[in-house]
Protein backbone atom coordinates (compact mmCIF):
# COMPACT_ATOMS: atom_id res chain seq x y z
CA UNK A 1 0.00 0.00 0.00
CA UNK A 2 1.27 3.57 -0.82
CA UNK A 3 2.25 5.57 2.01
CA UNK A 4 -0.07 8.38 2.68
CA UNK A 5 -0.69 10.55 6.09
CA UNK A 6 -4.43 9.16 6.27
CA UNK A 7 -3.56 7.77 9.64
CA UNK A 8 -6.85 5.85 10.15
CA UNK A 9 -8.08 4.50 13.63
CA UNK A 10 -4.84 6.29 14.93
CA UNK A 11 -6.92 6.36 18.02
CA UNK A 12 -9.10 3.83 18.78
CA UNK A 13 -12.86 4.69 20.81
CA UNK A 14 -12.92 8.14 19.39
CA UNK A 15 -15.62 8.31 16.91
CA UNK A 16 -14.51 9.42 13.31
CA UNK A 17 -17.24 11.69 11.80
CA UNK A 18 -15.73 12.82 8.70
CA UNK A 19 -13.11 11.03 6.68
CA UNK A 20 -11.70 12.92 3.39
CA UNK A 21 -9.57 10.68 0.74
CA UNK A 22 -7.19 12.04 -1.89
CA UNK A 23 -9.27 15.05 -1.72
CA UNK A 24 -8.58 16.90 -5.59
CA UNK A 25 -9.70 20.39 -6.43
CA UNK A 26 -9.30 22.20 -9.99
CA UNK A 27 -10.01 25.30 -11.76
CA UNK A 28 -11.65 25.08 -14.70
CA UNK A 29 -10.94 21.17 -14.55
CA UNK A 30 -12.27 20.89 -18.18
CA UNK A 31 -10.32 23.79 -19.80
CA UNK A 32 -7.08 24.41 -21.28
CA UNK A 33 -6.02 26.10 -18.38
CA UNK A 34 -7.06 23.74 -15.82
CA UNK A 35 -5.22 24.50 -12.63
CA UNK A 36 -4.49 21.89 -9.91
CA UNK A 37 -5.79 24.24 -6.71
CA UNK A 38 -5.61 21.03 -4.44
CA UNK A 39 -3.99 17.79 -4.07
CA UNK A 40 -3.95 14.54 -2.42
CA UNK A 41 -5.78 15.87 0.19
CA UNK A 42 -6.26 13.53 3.48
CA UNK A 43 -8.15 14.30 6.49
CA UNK A 44 -9.86 12.40 9.33
CA UNK A 45 -11.58 14.14 11.95
CA UNK A 46 -13.12 13.23 15.11
CA UNK A 47 -15.44 14.22 17.66
CA UNK A 48 -14.03 15.65 20.45
CA UNK A 49 -10.88 16.44 18.36
CA UNK A 50 -9.27 19.14 16.69
CA UNK A 51 -7.23 18.90 13.15
CA UNK A 52 -5.26 21.93 12.27
CA UNK A 53 -4.48 22.55 8.69
CA UNK A 54 -1.51 25.06 8.78
CA UNK A 55 -0.03 26.77 5.78
CA UNK A 56 0.67 30.50 4.11
CA UNK A 57 -1.86 31.94 1.88
CA UNK A 58 -2.62 30.40 -1.10
CA UNK A 59 -1.51 26.61 0.17
CA UNK A 60 -5.50 25.86 -0.44
CA UNK A 61 -6.15 25.30 3.44
CA UNK A 62 -9.33 27.62 2.95
CA UNK A 63 -10.29 25.37 -0.30
CA UNK A 64 -9.87 22.01 1.44
CA UNK A 65 -12.40 23.14 3.88
CA UNK A 66 -14.59 24.85 1.32
CA UNK A 67 -14.85 21.38 -0.36
CA UNK A 68 -16.36 19.99 2.67
CA UNK A 69 -19.38 21.46 2.39
CA UNK A 70 -19.54 21.79 -1.00
CA UNK A 71 -18.73 25.65 -0.89
CA UNK A 72 -16.23 25.60 -3.29
CA UNK A 73 -15.70 29.13 -5.66
CA UNK A 74 -17.13 29.80 -8.82
CA UNK A 75 -14.91 27.48 -11.52
CA UNK A 76 -13.64 25.40 -8.63
CA UNK A 77 -14.73 21.41 -8.98
CA UNK A 78 -13.57 18.66 -6.56
CA UNK A 79 -12.29 17.12 -9.26
CA UNK A 80 -10.72 13.70 -7.41
CA UNK A 81 -11.40 11.63 -3.80
CA UNK A 82 -13.83 11.42 -1.71
CA UNK A 83 -15.49 13.02 1.30
CA UNK A 84 -16.94 10.36 3.34
CA UNK A 85 -19.76 11.43 6.41
CA UNK A 86 -20.49 8.96 9.27
CA UNK A 87 -23.34 7.28 9.61
CA UNK A 88 -26.18 9.20 11.05
CA UNK A 89 -24.38 12.63 10.40
CA UNK A 90 -26.38 15.22 8.20
CA UNK A 91 -24.10 17.00 6.01
CA UNK A 92 -25.57 20.00 4.83
CA UNK A 93 -23.36 23.02 5.68
CA UNK A 94 -25.46 24.50 8.25
CA UNK A 95 -26.48 21.68 10.23
CA UNK A 96 -23.96 19.03 10.90
CA UNK A 97 -21.14 21.30 9.20
CA UNK A 98 -20.40 24.77 10.34
CA UNK A 99 -18.24 27.13 9.70
CA UNK A 100 -16.72 30.27 11.40
CA UNK A 101 -14.49 32.80 9.17
CA UNK A 102 -11.84 35.44 10.01
CA UNK A 103 -13.63 38.44 9.62
CA UNK A 104 -17.01 38.17 11.57
CA UNK A 105 -18.06 42.18 10.37
CA UNK A 106 -17.97 40.96 7.10
CA UNK A 107 -20.54 37.55 7.67
CA UNK A 108 -22.66 39.37 9.68
CA UNK A 109 -25.12 40.96 7.64
CA UNK A 110 -25.19 44.71 8.43
CA UNK A 111 -28.84 45.46 8.29
CA UNK A 112 -30.58 42.97 10.32
CA UNK A 113 -30.28 42.64 14.27
CA UNK A 114 -28.56 39.29 15.68
CA UNK A 115 -31.50 38.09 16.85
CA UNK A 116 -32.95 38.26 13.51
CA UNK A 117 -29.85 36.44 11.88
CA UNK A 118 -29.10 33.87 14.05
CA UNK A 119 -33.42 32.78 13.76
CA UNK A 120 -33.01 32.59 10.50
CA UNK A 121 -30.49 30.17 10.67
CA UNK A 122 -32.99 27.78 13.24
CA UNK A 123 -33.79 24.47 11.78
CA UNK A 124 -37.68 24.79 11.46
CA UNK A 125 -38.70 23.43 14.14
CA UNK A 126 -37.21 25.06 16.68
CA UNK A 127 -38.26 28.48 14.90
CA UNK A 128 -41.71 28.78 15.75
CA UNK A 129 -40.95 29.22 19.91
CA UNK A 130 -37.40 29.72 19.55
CA UNK A 131 -36.90 32.64 22.32
CA UNK A 132 -35.57 30.55 24.77
CA UNK A 133 -33.03 28.62 22.16
CA UNK A 134 -31.61 32.16 21.26
CA UNK A 135 -30.75 32.64 25.33
CA UNK A 136 -28.81 29.46 25.46
CA UNK A 137 -27.21 29.90 22.26
CA UNK A 138 -26.39 33.36 23.59
CA UNK A 139 -25.02 31.96 26.93
CA UNK A 140 -23.58 29.35 25.54
CA UNK A 141 -20.88 31.65 23.81
CA UNK A 142 -20.66 33.43 26.72
CA UNK A 143 -22.66 36.70 26.54
CA UNK A 144 -24.05 37.91 29.84
CA UNK A 145 -26.82 39.82 28.61
CA UNK A 146 -28.55 37.77 25.26
CA UNK A 147 -31.49 40.10 25.63
CA UNK A 148 -29.40 42.68 24.80
CA UNK A 149 -27.14 41.42 22.27
CA UNK A 150 -29.64 39.96 20.72
CA UNK A 151 -31.38 43.07 19.90
CA UNK A 152 -28.60 44.88 18.43
CA UNK A 153 -27.00 45.18 14.81
CA UNK A 154 -23.36 43.80 14.19
CA UNK A 155 -21.82 47.66 14.14
CA UNK A 156 -23.24 48.03 17.61
CA UNK A 157 -20.81 45.02 18.60
CA UNK A 158 -17.12 44.63 19.28
CA UNK A 159 -15.09 42.89 16.85
CA UNK A 160 -14.70 39.65 19.88
CA UNK A 161 -18.66 40.20 20.40
CA UNK A 162 -19.46 39.40 17.06
CA UNK A 163 -17.31 36.80 16.74
CA UNK A 164 -19.56 34.92 19.71
CA UNK A 165 -22.32 35.72 17.65
CA UNK A 166 -20.96 34.24 14.37
CA UNK A 167 -20.17 31.09 16.45
CA UNK A 168 -23.85 31.37 18.33
CA UNK A 169 -25.24 31.12 14.37
CA UNK A 170 -22.63 28.05 13.99
CA UNK A 171 -23.57 26.48 16.70
CA UNK A 172 -27.62 27.12 15.98
CA UNK A 173 -27.57 23.84 13.63
CA UNK A 174 -26.51 21.53 16.45
CA UNK A 175 -23.48 20.94 14.28
CA UNK A 176 -21.13 17.46 14.66
CA UNK A 177 -17.98 19.47 12.62
CA UNK A 178 -16.82 23.18 13.22
CA UNK A 179 -14.81 24.61 10.62
CA UNK A 180 -12.97 27.52 11.81
CA UNK A 181 -11.30 29.27 9.23
CA UNK A 182 -8.93 31.93 11.27
CA UNK A 183 -11.24 32.59 13.93
CA UNK A 184 -9.05 34.75 15.18
CA UNK A 185 -7.32 36.70 12.70
CA UNK A 186 -8.68 39.61 12.90
CA UNK A 187 -8.93 39.88 16.60
CA UNK A 188 -6.40 41.56 19.03
CA UNK A 189 -4.33 39.59 20.87
CA UNK A 190 -5.97 39.75 24.44
CA UNK A 191 -9.57 38.69 23.06
CA UNK A 192 -7.77 36.04 20.68
CA UNK A 193 -7.02 34.13 23.55
CA UNK A 194 -11.10 34.32 24.72
CA UNK A 195 -12.21 33.00 21.76
CA UNK A 196 -9.82 30.38 21.33
CA UNK A 197 -10.84 29.26 25.29
CA UNK A 198 -14.61 29.30 24.12
CA UNK A 199 -14.11 27.33 20.77
CA UNK A 200 -12.20 24.80 23.33
CA UNK A 201 -15.16 24.61 25.97
CA UNK A 202 -17.80 24.39 23.19
CA UNK A 203 -15.99 21.89 21.71
CA UNK A 204 -16.29 19.84 25.11
CA UNK A 205 -19.87 20.84 25.78
CA UNK A 206 -20.88 19.73 22.27
CA UNK A 207 -18.15 16.92 21.59
CA UNK A 208 -17.62 18.52 17.96
CA UNK A 209 -15.14 17.44 15.54
CA UNK A 210 -13.36 21.10 14.69
CA UNK A 211 -10.98 21.55 11.62
CA UNK A 212 -8.74 24.42 12.48
CA UNK A 213 -7.70 26.35 10.15
CA UNK A 214 -4.86 28.57 10.59
CA UNK A 215 -1.73 30.50 9.66
CA UNK A 216 -0.78 30.83 13.15
CA UNK A 217 1.53 27.83 14.90
CA UNK A 218 0.97 29.07 18.19
CA UNK A 219 -3.06 29.09 17.79
CA UNK A 220 -2.23 25.88 16.65
CA UNK A 221 -0.37 24.69 19.32
CA UNK A 222 -2.86 26.00 22.04
CA UNK A 223 -5.50 24.01 20.57
CA UNK A 224 -5.06 21.20 18.18
CA UNK A 225 -4.56 17.15 18.47
CA UNK A 226 -3.65 16.31 15.04
CA UNK A 227 -1.83 19.07 12.57
CA UNK A 228 -1.53 18.97 8.72
CA UNK A 229 0.94 21.72 7.11
CA UNK A 230 -0.09 22.37 3.67
CA UNK A 231 2.24 23.77 0.50
CA UNK A 232 1.51 25.35 -2.52
CA UNK A 233 -1.92 22.40 -2.29
CA UNK A 234 -0.78 19.85 -1.03
CA UNK A 235 0.06 18.36 2.69
CA UNK A 236 3.74 18.35 3.47
CA UNK A 237 3.70 16.85 7.00
CA UNK A 238 1.29 15.32 9.17
CA UNK A 239 1.06 14.08 12.25
CA UNK A 240 0.41 14.68 16.18
CA UNK A 241 0.09 18.40 17.22
CA UNK A 242 3.40 17.80 19.07
CA UNK A 243 5.37 17.42 15.65
CA UNK A 244 5.95 20.79 15.84
CA UNK A 245 8.71 20.67 18.22
CA UNK A 246 10.64 18.51 16.04
CA UNK A 247 9.51 18.84 12.57
CA UNK A 248 11.42 17.23 9.71
CA UNK A 249 10.04 18.24 6.52
CA UNK A 250 12.55 21.17 5.41
CA UNK A 251 9.59 23.85 4.96
CA UNK A 252 8.05 23.22 8.36
CA UNK A 253 11.41 23.68 9.96
CA UNK A 254 12.36 26.69 8.26
CA UNK A 255 8.55 28.31 9.07
CA UNK A 256 9.97 27.60 12.48
CA UNK A 257 13.25 29.10 12.25
CA UNK A 258 11.06 32.43 10.86
CA UNK A 259 9.39 32.83 13.57
CA UNK A 260 10.14 35.90 16.02
CA UNK A 261 9.82 34.39 19.42
CA UNK A 262 9.02 36.49 22.62
CA UNK A 263 11.33 33.91 24.84
CA UNK A 264 14.65 32.33 24.15
CA UNK A 265 17.92 34.02 22.52
CA UNK A 266 17.12 37.18 20.18
CA UNK A 267 18.82 36.27 17.00
CA UNK A 268 18.56 37.06 13.61
CA UNK A 269 14.90 35.55 12.27
CA UNK A 270 15.74 33.30 9.23
CA UNK A 271 13.39 33.70 6.16
CA UNK A 272 12.79 31.09 3.91
CA UNK A 273 14.08 32.12 0.79
CA UNK A 274 11.44 33.27 -2.58
CA UNK A 275 8.22 33.36 -2.01
CA UNK A 276 5.08 30.60 -2.09
CA UNK A 277 4.47 29.64 -5.67
CA UNK A 278 1.02 31.36 -7.15
CA UNK A 279 -1.53 28.92 -8.72
CA UNK A 280 -0.17 27.98 -11.97
CA UNK A 281 3.76 28.87 -11.52
CA UNK A 282 3.75 25.83 -9.45
CA UNK A 283 7.10 23.90 -10.16
CA UNK A 284 6.99 20.02 -11.10
CA UNK A 285 8.91 17.88 -8.60
CA UNK A 286 8.42 18.56 -4.98
CA UNK A 287 6.62 22.19 -5.01
CA UNK A 288 8.69 23.49 -2.33
CA UNK A 289 12.39 22.27 -4.20
CA UNK A 290 13.14 25.83 -5.57
CA UNK A 291 13.10 27.07 -1.93
CA UNK A 292 14.42 24.06 -0.12
CA UNK A 293 17.78 24.27 0.86
CA UNK A 294 18.50 20.30 0.89
CA UNK A 295 16.91 19.76 -2.69
CA UNK A 296 18.76 17.64 -5.30
CA UNK A 297 18.06 16.83 -9.06
CA UNK A 298 15.79 14.01 -7.97
CA UNK A 299 13.12 16.26 -6.28
CA UNK A 300 13.60 18.70 -9.65
CA UNK A 301 11.98 15.72 -11.61
CA UNK A 302 9.81 13.75 -9.08
CA UNK A 303 7.07 13.98 -6.41
CA UNK A 304 8.16 13.06 -3.35
CA UNK A 305 7.06 10.01 -1.53
CA UNK A 306 5.59 9.92 2.03
CA UNK A 307 7.78 8.92 4.16
CA UNK A 308 6.53 7.58 8.10
CA UNK A 309 8.47 8.70 11.12
CA UNK A 310 6.72 6.81 13.52
CA UNK A 311 3.18 5.03 13.13
CA UNK A 312 1.43 8.64 13.58
CA UNK A 313 4.00 11.17 12.03
CA UNK A 314 4.19 11.05 8.07
CA UNK A 315 6.32 13.27 5.79
CA UNK A 316 5.99 14.15 1.97
CA UNK A 317 10.14 14.43 1.82
CA UNK A 318 12.52 12.63 -0.37
CA UNK A 319 15.12 13.64 2.83
CA UNK A 320 14.26 11.78 5.11
CA UNK A 321 14.56 8.33 6.48
CA UNK A 322 16.82 5.36 5.13
CA UNK A 323 17.13 5.86 2.40
CA UNK A 324 16.90 9.78 2.24
CA UNK A 325 20.23 11.59 2.58
CA UNK A 326 20.52 13.05 6.04
CA UNK B 1 25.54 62.48 23.31
CA UNK B 2 23.77 63.63 19.76
CA UNK B 3 20.34 65.06 20.06
CA UNK B 4 17.76 62.73 19.20
CA UNK B 5 16.57 62.49 15.81
CA UNK B 6 13.09 63.11 16.76
CA UNK B 7 11.73 64.37 19.61
CA UNK B 8 7.39 64.44 20.21
CA UNK B 9 6.17 66.79 22.93
CA UNK B 10 2.72 66.36 23.98
CA UNK B 11 1.37 65.81 20.82
CA UNK B 12 -2.22 65.16 20.79
CA UNK B 13 -4.48 63.92 17.59
CA UNK B 14 -8.11 64.59 17.20
CA UNK B 15 -10.73 63.41 14.29
CA UNK B 16 -14.07 65.47 14.08
CA UNK B 17 -16.70 62.52 13.93
CA UNK B 18 -20.21 63.31 13.11
CA UNK B 19 -19.45 67.20 14.97
CA UNK B 20 -18.18 65.40 17.71
CA UNK B 21 -14.21 65.78 18.27
CA UNK B 22 -12.62 62.13 19.03
CA UNK B 23 -8.98 62.10 20.69
CA UNK B 24 -6.98 59.36 19.09
CA UNK B 25 -3.73 60.34 20.50
CA UNK B 26 -3.36 62.08 24.14
CA UNK B 27 -0.64 63.77 25.30
CA UNK B 28 2.48 62.16 23.79
CA UNK B 29 5.98 62.76 24.67
CA UNK B 30 8.93 60.77 23.40
CA UNK B 31 11.94 60.61 21.43
CA UNK B 32 13.31 58.52 19.01
CA UNK B 33 17.26 58.09 19.07
CA UNK B 34 19.58 58.52 16.04
CA UNK B 35 20.38 55.22 14.08
CA UNK B 36 17.70 53.09 16.57
CA UNK B 37 14.50 51.49 15.88
CA UNK B 38 11.75 53.07 17.78
CA UNK B 39 8.72 50.59 18.14
CA UNK B 40 5.34 51.23 18.72
CA UNK B 41 3.19 48.43 20.00
CA UNK B 42 -0.73 48.39 20.78
CA UNK B 43 -4.18 47.08 20.19
CA UNK B 44 -6.55 48.35 16.78
CA UNK B 45 -7.73 51.47 17.95
CA UNK B 46 -4.89 52.26 20.67
CA UNK B 47 -4.06 55.66 18.38
CA UNK B 48 -0.77 54.06 16.80
CA UNK B 49 -1.32 54.52 13.28
CA UNK B 50 -2.55 58.22 13.64
CA UNK B 51 0.50 58.92 15.95
CA UNK B 52 2.83 57.62 12.96
CA UNK B 53 0.95 59.95 10.92
CA UNK B 54 1.18 63.00 12.50
CA UNK B 55 4.72 63.19 13.42
CA UNK B 56 5.16 62.93 9.25
CA UNK B 57 2.89 65.99 9.46
CA UNK B 58 0.06 63.86 7.76
CA UNK B 59 -2.80 64.83 10.13
CA UNK B 60 -4.45 67.96 10.02
CA UNK B 61 -5.90 68.73 13.98
CA UNK B 62 -2.69 68.46 15.77
CA UNK B 63 -1.37 70.11 18.72
CA UNK B 64 1.84 69.79 20.35
CA UNK B 65 5.42 69.87 18.97
CA UNK B 66 7.24 67.03 16.84
CA UNK B 67 10.85 68.46 16.49
CA UNK B 68 12.54 66.89 13.28
CA UNK B 69 16.32 67.46 13.60
CA UNK B 70 15.49 70.24 16.26
CA UNK B 71 12.46 72.07 13.48
CA UNK B 72 9.03 72.21 14.78
CA UNK B 73 7.76 70.29 11.42
CA UNK B 74 4.35 71.19 12.53
CA UNK B 75 5.12 74.96 11.62
CA UNK B 76 7.25 74.77 8.73
CA UNK B 77 7.79 77.06 5.97
CA UNK B 78 7.15 75.33 2.35
CA UNK B 79 10.82 74.83 1.50
CA UNK B 80 10.91 73.16 4.59
CA UNK B 81 8.16 71.15 4.55
CA UNK B 82 9.52 70.26 1.07
CA UNK B 83 12.98 68.71 2.33
CA UNK B 84 11.38 67.03 5.66
CA UNK B 85 9.17 65.40 2.96
CA UNK B 86 12.36 63.81 1.27
CA UNK B 87 13.69 63.21 5.01
CA UNK B 88 11.40 61.31 6.19
CA UNK B 89 9.18 58.68 4.44
CA UNK B 90 7.02 55.86 5.32
CA UNK B 91 5.79 52.42 4.80
CA UNK B 92 2.56 50.82 4.87
CA UNK B 93 0.46 47.72 5.82
CA UNK B 94 -0.82 46.85 2.27
CA UNK B 95 2.28 46.92 -0.20
CA UNK B 96 0.16 46.89 -2.95
CA UNK B 97 -2.36 49.17 -1.80
CA UNK B 98 0.46 51.58 -1.67
CA UNK B 99 1.87 50.85 -5.05
CA UNK B 100 0.07 52.51 -8.30
CA UNK B 101 -1.48 49.78 -10.25
CA UNK B 102 -0.69 51.15 -13.82
CA UNK B 103 3.33 52.42 -12.89
CA UNK B 104 5.79 49.81 -13.50
CA UNK B 105 8.22 49.41 -10.60
CA UNK B 106 10.86 51.77 -12.00
CA UNK B 107 8.70 53.99 -13.07
CA UNK B 108 7.31 54.04 -9.34
CA UNK B 109 11.13 55.27 -8.40
CA UNK B 110 11.28 57.46 -10.82
CA UNK B 111 8.56 59.45 -10.17
CA UNK B 112 10.25 60.00 -6.77
CA UNK B 113 13.98 60.77 -7.72
CA UNK B 114 12.11 63.19 -10.09
CA UNK B 115 10.11 65.05 -7.67
CA UNK B 116 13.01 65.38 -5.19
CA UNK B 117 15.11 66.32 -7.86
CA UNK B 118 17.95 63.30 -7.14
CA UNK B 119 18.89 62.25 -9.85
CA UNK B 120 19.72 64.94 -12.41
CA UNK B 121 19.87 62.65 -16.15
CA UNK B 122 17.99 60.10 -17.34
CA UNK B 123 20.75 57.42 -17.13
CA UNK B 124 21.33 58.49 -13.34
CA UNK B 125 17.69 57.87 -12.82
CA UNK B 126 17.97 54.61 -14.45
CA UNK B 127 21.49 53.98 -12.50
CA UNK B 128 20.09 54.90 -9.17
CA UNK B 129 16.73 52.36 -9.58
CA UNK B 130 19.20 49.61 -10.21
CA UNK B 131 20.80 50.34 -7.43
CA UNK B 132 18.17 50.03 -4.92
CA UNK B 133 16.30 47.43 -6.37
CA UNK B 134 19.78 45.87 -5.85
CA UNK B 135 19.67 47.36 -1.73
CA UNK B 136 16.42 45.73 -1.42
CA UNK B 137 17.40 42.58 -2.55
CA UNK B 138 15.27 42.76 -6.33
CA UNK B 139 17.04 41.91 -9.71
CA UNK B 140 17.50 45.35 -11.17
CA UNK B 141 14.86 43.80 -14.35
CA UNK B 142 12.34 44.26 -11.87
CA UNK B 143 12.16 47.72 -13.13
CA UNK B 144 9.88 46.63 -15.48
CA UNK B 145 7.63 44.81 -14.14
CA UNK B 146 3.85 46.37 -12.63
CA UNK B 147 3.22 45.66 -9.15
CA UNK B 148 0.26 42.68 -9.45
CA UNK B 149 3.78 40.90 -11.42
CA UNK B 150 5.42 40.97 -8.35
CA UNK B 151 4.55 38.65 -4.84
CA UNK B 152 3.61 40.65 -1.40
CA UNK B 153 6.83 40.55 -0.20
CA UNK B 154 8.62 41.95 -3.53
CA UNK B 155 6.15 44.52 -3.46
CA UNK B 156 7.12 45.65 0.05
CA UNK B 157 11.17 45.46 -0.93
CA UNK B 158 9.86 47.99 -3.55
CA UNK B 159 7.69 50.27 -1.25
CA UNK B 160 10.92 50.36 0.88
CA UNK B 161 13.06 51.08 -1.92
CA UNK B 162 10.99 54.15 -3.09
CA UNK B 163 11.32 55.17 0.78
CA UNK B 164 14.88 55.26 0.99
CA UNK B 165 15.92 56.13 -2.70
CA UNK B 166 15.41 59.74 -2.20
CA UNK B 167 18.10 59.71 0.53
CA UNK B 168 15.84 59.32 3.39
CA UNK B 169 17.00 59.48 7.49
CA UNK B 170 13.58 58.47 9.41
CA UNK B 171 11.66 55.75 7.60
CA UNK B 172 7.85 55.31 9.82
CA UNK B 173 6.97 51.58 8.87
CA UNK B 174 3.40 50.89 9.68
CA UNK B 175 2.79 47.12 10.26
CA UNK B 176 5.21 46.19 7.36
CA UNK B 177 4.63 42.70 7.56
CA UNK B 178 1.22 41.73 9.15
CA UNK B 179 0.14 41.32 5.45
CA UNK B 180 3.02 39.00 4.51
CA UNK B 181 2.87 35.25 5.29
CA UNK B 182 5.54 34.13 7.78
CA UNK B 183 8.18 33.13 6.08
CA UNK B 184 8.52 36.51 3.93
CA UNK B 185 7.80 38.30 7.14
CA UNK B 186 11.51 37.38 8.64
CA UNK B 187 13.21 38.71 5.13
CA UNK B 188 11.45 41.70 5.33
CA UNK B 189 12.26 42.47 8.98
CA UNK B 190 16.33 41.47 7.78
CA UNK B 191 16.32 44.02 5.21
CA UNK B 192 14.94 46.58 7.22
CA UNK B 193 17.76 46.15 9.90
CA UNK B 194 20.31 45.46 7.56
CA UNK B 195 18.94 48.81 5.76
CA UNK B 196 19.26 50.51 9.63
CA UNK B 197 22.84 49.11 10.13
CA UNK B 198 24.08 49.84 6.65
CA UNK B 199 22.23 53.22 6.03
CA UNK B 200 22.18 54.30 9.43
CA UNK B 201 18.14 54.73 9.14
CA UNK B 202 16.23 55.65 12.00
CA UNK B 203 12.74 54.42 11.97
CA UNK B 204 9.32 53.86 13.43
CA UNK B 205 8.02 50.31 13.45
CA UNK B 206 4.49 50.41 14.25
CA UNK B 207 3.02 46.85 14.93
CA UNK B 208 1.09 44.90 17.64
CA UNK B 209 3.46 41.60 17.32
CA UNK B 210 5.26 42.25 20.66
CA UNK B 211 7.77 39.18 19.25
CA UNK B 212 8.58 40.99 16.02
CA UNK B 213 9.45 44.20 18.85
CA UNK B 214 11.69 41.98 20.41
CA UNK B 215 13.59 41.22 17.58
CA UNK B 216 13.57 44.74 15.99
CA UNK B 217 12.67 47.48 18.09
CA UNK B 218 15.41 49.24 20.59
CA UNK B 219 13.04 51.25 22.29
CA UNK B 220 9.66 50.25 22.72
CA UNK B 221 6.07 52.79 23.05
CA UNK B 222 3.03 50.91 24.52
CA UNK B 223 -0.34 52.45 23.69
CA UNK B 224 -3.63 52.05 25.25
CA UNK B 225 -6.50 54.11 24.15
CA UNK B 226 -4.60 57.00 22.68
CA UNK B 227 -2.32 57.43 25.64
CA UNK B 228 1.66 56.17 26.00
CA UNK B 229 1.51 53.57 28.90
CA UNK B 230 4.76 52.44 28.55
CA UNK B 231 7.62 53.21 27.29
CA UNK B 232 11.90 52.86 27.80
CA UNK B 233 14.37 50.18 26.18
CA UNK B 234 12.05 47.27 24.50
CA UNK B 235 14.56 44.51 26.37
CA UNK B 236 13.42 45.58 29.39
CA UNK B 237 9.80 46.53 28.77
CA UNK B 238 9.28 42.94 27.54
CA UNK B 239 11.42 40.99 30.05
CA UNK B 240 9.42 42.85 33.05
CA UNK B 241 6.85 45.13 32.14
CA UNK B 242 5.19 47.47 35.02
CA UNK B 243 1.85 48.95 33.37
CA UNK B 244 -1.16 46.05 33.91
CA UNK B 245 -2.03 46.78 30.44
CA UNK B 246 1.58 45.39 29.08
CA UNK B 247 1.31 42.78 31.35
CA UNK B 248 -1.96 40.93 29.76
CA UNK B 249 -0.70 41.75 25.94
CA UNK B 250 2.32 40.05 26.82
CA UNK B 251 0.51 37.15 28.57
CA UNK B 252 -1.65 36.92 26.13
CA UNK B 253 1.30 36.33 23.77
CA UNK B 254 3.32 34.32 25.78
CA UNK B 255 0.20 31.93 26.04
CA UNK B 256 0.21 30.98 22.54
CA UNK B 257 4.19 30.62 22.36
CA UNK B 258 4.61 28.79 25.48
CA UNK B 259 2.03 26.20 24.59
CA UNK B 260 4.43 25.96 21.39
CA UNK B 261 7.12 25.51 22.89
CA UNK B 262 5.77 23.26 25.54
CA UNK B 263 3.98 21.14 23.73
Amino acid sequence: MKATHSNEDVKAGTDVVLTVTNLGVGFFPDSARRYDVVRGVHLTLRAGQTTALVGESGCGKSITAAALGGLLPRGMVQDEGEIRWAAGVESRPGRGLAYVFQDPGECLNPVFTIRNQIHEVLPTEERGNAEERLVELMRQVGFAEPARVLASYPHQLSGGMQQRAMLAMALAGRPRVLVADEPTTALDVTVQAQILQLLKDLQRQENLAMLLITHNLGVVAAMADYVHVMYAGQIVEAGPASLLQAPRHPYVQGLLRALPRLRGPRQKLQGIEGSVPPLGQRPEGCRFHPRCPVARDICRQREPEWKAVDDQHAVACRAIGADGWE
Amino acid sequence: MSTPLLQVEHLRVTYRVARRKVVAVQDASFVARRGRCLGIAGESGSGKSSLARAILALEDQVSGKVLFDGQDVLRQTRAARREFRRRAQMVFQDPLGSLNPRLKVGAALGEVLRVHKIADSRADVQAQIARWLTTVGLDPAYADRFPHELSGGQRQRVNIARALCVGAEFLVADEPVSALDVSVQAQILNLLQTLQADCGITWVLIGHDLAVMRHMADDLLIMQAGEIVESGPAAQILEAPRHPYTRALLASASHLESAQNGL
